[in-house]
């Protein structure tokens, strides 16, 4: 079987060769793979251009400066000091790991449950209302939206004689100082943040579950199951996928967060309450002129965002969700 | 069969070398895109913050005086929010759109000097700054190593304000001039509602913006002989240092100050009894107090024992981008603004600073008009005295991260009650850590 297959293989190469006038049988696929490989490669120019200037450069570079000491502007004075920033921004007596580390991960963690909770019960709710495009759409709204309108808004609501505060007191209930006590300014945040990015969330969900076949439904109907027993075994399970990418997206989202803080709190106060990674990178590199702390923090965030997104994966290869 | 990839390899990493080498070479090489030159005809760009009334219009009249004096180096102005001034300066500057004039704050100056940003002023301006301006307007534009930064301009000292009406019904005729006096009068005009809400604050020790909780603390430092940073940016904090750090600490559990309360919203209407500021919050209380700017004095930040006395004295400057294509023209219109004097004898800059309330740095312009102003009202008297005794902010490079070091552990204190002797040993290493 092998050597008629080979002898076959002889043949069509020698009638290519006598097609194309090559006498080297070897060389010819050779140089068409080559030709078609500069093809390829100048089709890709552009994008891989893009990626080598805007992505692939700056990550070296940020890698360089975060073992490294500069003020910015000019690169003769950049000077290489090892992993000295590595060790003074994972210093436990220092501020990055404690409060702004913890912050940051708090704040992802909150701001996913709040919007992936969120989001799978308007997606259901949705699934079961009339116009429900309209109401996706509306939901979509806050997406659209900016950062600094949204953060404008939440923080009017929050003040003390603000909407909500409002009807607190309207209930008998004394103000809450939302974003100016330490213990709930971050919680307060990660509510916006979570609001904010429930309508894409949303979006994916109602999709997964538009996708699930119905006539599972109707088995588990059949078989005598109520709606939260089919919500339970089927819709959950089914959707894992799609939450699965909702989790990822949201928890990096989350991690990197930056402008609403900035708009909501200004300085990440009070008390440090609200300072997160970003927002500090932020804050060494373009108010303290510390670039190279600035870049070990933008590394130390990098590792965790990649730590977690594995973890992720690896929890939802393990139920069985790799395709 | 392994050397072809290799090649491969080495050209992908020849042309992403060279086009890295490429992309920073330009971005270093054009470091200011802000002047232009045309026929001759220079145009000189000039950043700030004065973009809101009525410094934007007080500081556009003396520039529109130069350029209808001067038809071959016009004077162009870029002005940002003073929340926006350093974020702005830093991102022109790294993408080649540095102004050729940069209104600074003093404090960042050292660290625009040690990156290179600033260009050293002639001998003469140096030395005009040096024995021209009040000591600590000339120590605050002044690095470590010597080099001046610029022309001084905003220039302000602390004092303490205080409600004369709110004191005298607590049953004091006279501010503190000691720490125990402070306490004790801060304690006896306090008063809260059944609710626990203030209806009078003690003693504020915060302001708006940038410098919140440092600049009180700083000039209560002063007062007791500290100092927060050497000349090299290291920690200077002492015994002295945790002694006001213990009074704000007091201070905060005993309930008579508080971080929730901004003073710039609740002293003119009078729920205030006193407050640490600066000079220039004299011109807005005036405004908004009308009749009620009769119950305001000012007295000299008190020191622990009766006849120490202390204040913070912070400023801005003029300076010229090192990357200027026309840093003589640049010096020229600098000198000129701040040298050039009017019918009175007064500087332009001087006149214009002290029409907005601010003291003029130059000793000759405060000389003639401080008299005339401290006649007009007696509350300047112990802020232009401030200006003799004051401690100069530092312009350390490390200056700006380790106020703001500072700011977040007198939040710890004064918010979170946190224990003073921990707070003080994490901030001197978080300080040192630069």
């Amino acid at each position: 079987m092998t050597g008629l297959y080979a002898n076959t293989i002889r043949e069509t190469a020698s009638q290519l060769d006598a097609v194309m006038g090559l006498s080297a049988p070897s060389r010819a696929p050779s140089q068409r793979f080559r030709r078609e490989g500069r093809a390829g490669y100048l089709f890709l120019a552009p994008s891989l251009l893009f990626f080598t200037v805007f992505l692939i450069l700056p990550s070296f570079f940020a890698i360089f400066l975060s073992l490294s000491q500069w003020g910015g502007y000019d690169l003769t004075q950049i000077t290489f000091i090892g992993v000295k920033n590595y060790s003074d921004i994972l210093s436990f007596d220092g501020t990055f790991v404690s409060p702004i580390l913890v912050n940051t991960l708090v704040f992802a963690a909150l701001s996913v449950v709040l919007a992936v909770a969120g989001s799978l019960l308007v997606a259901q709710c949705i699934e079961r209302l009339r116009f429900q495009g309209f109401w996706r759409f509306l939901y979509f709204l806050p997406v659209v939206a900016t950062v600094v309108a949204i953060g404008n808004v939440w923080k009017m609501m929050y003040q003390p004689s603000g909407l909500i505060n409002g009807l607190l007191n309207a209930l008998h209930i004394n103000s809450v100082g939302f974003l100016s006590d330490p213990k709930i300014a971050l919680p307060s945040v990660a509510v916006v943040q979570a609001w904010a990015s429930i309508g894409a969330a949303v979006l994916i969900l109602t999709a997964g579950i538009k996708a699930i076949d119905r006539t599972v439904y109707e088995a588990a109907e059949i078989d005598g199951a109520n709606s939260w027993q089919s919500f339970w075994g089927i819709t959950l399970p089914l959707l894992r996928p799609s939450l699965l990418f909702v989790f990822i997206t949201q928890c990096i989202a989350g991690l990197q967060s930056f402008a609403l803080i900035i708009v909501m709190t200004k300085d990440g106060g009070p008390v440090n309450s609200t300072n997160v990674a970003a927002f500090e990178m932020y804050q060494q590199a373009f108010k303290f002129g510390a670039w190279g702390t600035a870049s070990a923090m933008a590394m130390a965030l990098f590792v965790i965002i990649f730590i977690i997104t594995l973890v992720q994966l690896w929890v939802s290869r393990r139920a069985g969700d790799d395709d | 069969m392994r050397t072809f990839p290799f090649g491969r390899h080495n050209r992908l990493t020849t042309v992403a070398l060279v086009a890295s080498a490429a992309a920073l070479t330009l971005s270093a090489c054009s470091v200011s895109g802000g002047s232009g030159s045309t026929g001759g005809k220079v145009t000189l760009t000039f950043l700030s913050h004065y973009g809101q009334e009525p410094l934007k219009s007080g500081l556009t009249k003396l520039i529109d005086q130069w350029n209808s004096t001067h038809p071959d180096i016009q004077v162009k102005q870029q002005t940002v929010s003073f929340d926006d001034l350093l974020t702005t300066l830093n991102v022109r500057q790294t993408g080649g759109k540095g102004a050729d004039i940069l209104s600074s704050y003093a404090l960042w100056g050292g660290q625009l000097a040690a990156t290179g940003v600033l260009d050293k002023p002639s001998v003469d301006v140096a030395s005009d700054i040096k024995n021209n301006y009040s000591q600590a307007a000339a120590d605050a534009v002044t690095g470590d190593t010597g080099q001046v930064f610029g022309y001084p301009t905003e220039f302000n000292t602390y004092v303490l304000y205080y409600n004369k009406k709110i004191l005298a019904d607590a049953g004091y005729n006279k501010p503190p001039t000691n720490w125990a006096q402070l306490k004790e009068i801060a304690e006896k005009t306090t008063a809260k509602d059944s609710s626990g809400n203030y209806q009078i604050e003690g003693l504020s020790l915060i302001q708006d913006g940038d410098n919140q909780t440092a600049h009180p603390f700083l000039s209560l430092l002063d007062a007791a002989g500290g100092k927060l940073l050497d000349a090299k940016g290291n920690s200077a904090l002492d015994a002295k240092a945790m002694s006001v750090m213990q009074l704000e600490s007091e201070l905060a559990k005993s309930g008579v100050t508080t971080t929730s309360i901004m003073p710039t919203k609740t002293f003119p209407s009078n729920r205030v009894a006193m407050a640490i500021q600066a000079s220039w919050w004299i011109g807005s209380l005036k405004e908004q107090m009308k009749e009620d700017y009769a119950n305001v004095g000012t007295a000299p930040v008190p020191g622990p024992e009766a006849g120490e006395k202390g204040s913070l004295a912070y400023a801005f400057f003029t300076g010229v981008n090192s990357g200027s294509k026309h840093k003589k023209e640049g010096w020229e219109f600098l000198t000129w603004l701040n040298s050039a004097k009017n019918k009175e004898g007064v500087t332009e800059m001087g006149d214009f600073l002290a029409g907005n309330g601010l003291i003029p740095p130059r000793k000759a312009d405060a000389a003639i008009l401080g008299p005339k102003l401290q006649a007009k009202d007696a509350n300047l008297t112990p802020i232009y005295d401030a200006a003799s005794y004051a401690m100069a902010e530092s312009n350390a490079a490390n200056a700006y991260k380790a106020k703001t070091s500072l700011h977040n552990s007198l939040n710890e204190i004064l918010v979170n009650k946190a224990p003073v002797d921990q707070i003080f040993k994490s901030l001197a290493s978080e300080i040192n850590r630069k």
